[in-house]
């Protein structure tokens, strides 16, 4: 009873600190959604132990708690790639930012030495 | 004929102190062409020697690598409409000379590639070491056996590239190591593909994209990239 109160408990903190942390626009929903699923299953597992049993019985684990440590172990392994993915997102992102920013610096100190000479001579025949 | 527009790019990374000189020897033998000097998020100067040389500069916020420098240059031909884009290295190895060799098969839309290569010249001095012609000999006969297009040096720099390939390149350009992949991803493109003899010095200044250690990795690297490319669609 008391590692079932105990589960509850954490499964319960990390869905309120994930929905804080959005409320407080830290975390944008997209972001969020693993921890979410995450920690809801975990409530719902907690609370419900015949799913478990269930479960486990079904792919062949002869002890819930292993079936718990592999869940969680392909649940990490799937964020870690789903946090690479986003990683390569941000890189890709940053060098198109920086070859569009030096492309248009360039473009701007051109504008820009073309206007000087303008100025420089000035043809106003008045 | 209409006058093709040609643009220069030459990508640099702390090339200080040869730029200058290499972009005002270019701009003396081919004063028709456009020189863009794509300036890596350079430490040292070489921004101010090439503008200095009379070249155009882009000024990377940060070191993009080669590939990402050479991109940068693709995009610019790309938006403002140059019919080919000519690379060639920034510390001097290419010898300018040779450029009018490199873009001619181009120019005369024999190929849309066109890369210069130091093993089909007698008078190039400069081979390369031992270790590092097996690798570019590795990377021959892998395309060769893929792509039944057959390179003397599919890791040299010094390439010119028609109007088709330059809007693809623009687009997606491999980032680092970028040779022998954009090679793959042209005859993806059904791009016709030649090689022309040129003379290599030396670097004079700078140091290899590919440093002693990260050798390895190189090979690695662009053989995984030139293997995931067969897998995506011919165009």
């Amino acid at each position: 009873m008391q590692t079932k109160l105990f589960v509850i408990i954490t499964s319960l903190l990390i869905l309120l600190t994930v929905v804080e942390l959005i409320r407080r626009q830290k975390m944008t929903f997209k972001y969020s959604m693993f921890w979410l699923g995450a920690s809801f299953s975990g409530l719902v597992l907690s609370l419900n132990e015949n799913i478990l049993v269930t479960l486990s019985e079904l792919t062949g684990f002869s002890l819930p708690s292993n079936f718990v440590f592999f869940l969680l172990l392909v649940a990490f392994i799937f964020l870690s790639l789903l946090l690479t993915l986003y990683v390569n997102e941000q890189n890709n992102r940053t060098e198109t930012l920086a070859q569009t920013l030096a492309l248009l610096e360039h473009e701007i100190r051109t504008i820009q030495s073309v206007q000087d000479t303008a100025h420089q001579s000035p043809k106003n025949p008045r | 004929m209409q006058k093709k527009r040609i643009l220069v790019m030459i990508p640099a990374y702390n090339e200080g102190r040869v730029i200058k000189r290499l972009v005002q020897d270019i701009s003396k033998r081919y004063p028709n062409y456009t020189i863009l000097v794509i300036n890596d998020g350079s430490r040292d100067d070489t921004a101010q020697k090439a503008s200095q040389g009379g070249a155009h500069v882009v000024t990377l916020p940060y070191n993009l690598g080669i590939g990402g420098a050479v991109q940068t240059g693709f995009k610019y031909a790309h938006q403002k409409g140059y019919d080919i884009a000519i690379q060639i290295d920034g510390d001097a190895q290419h010898d300018p000379a040779y450029l009018k060799d490199v873009l001619s098969p181009v120019l005369n839309d024999e190929a849309d590639l066109c890369i210069g290569s130091r093993f089909l010249s007698d008078r190039s001095r400069f081979k390369s070491t031992f270790l590092r012609r097996m690798g570019i000999r590795f990377f021959s006969v892998l395309l060769g056996w893929l792509t039944r297009v057959y390179l003397t040096d599919p890791t040299s720099g010094f390439r010119a590239t028609g109007k088709h390939l330059i809007e693809h390149f623009s687009r997606y350009y491999p980032i680092d190591f970028p040779e022998p992949e954009a090679i793959k991803i042209a005859t993806r493109y059904g791009a016709r593909i030649r090689e022309v003899p040129v003379n290599m010095r030396k670097r004079l200044g700078g140091t290899s994209s590919i440093r002693y250690f990260s050798t390895i990795y190189y090979m690695i690297k662009v053989t995984f990239a030139i293997l995931i490319d067969t897998l995506k669609r011919k165009q």
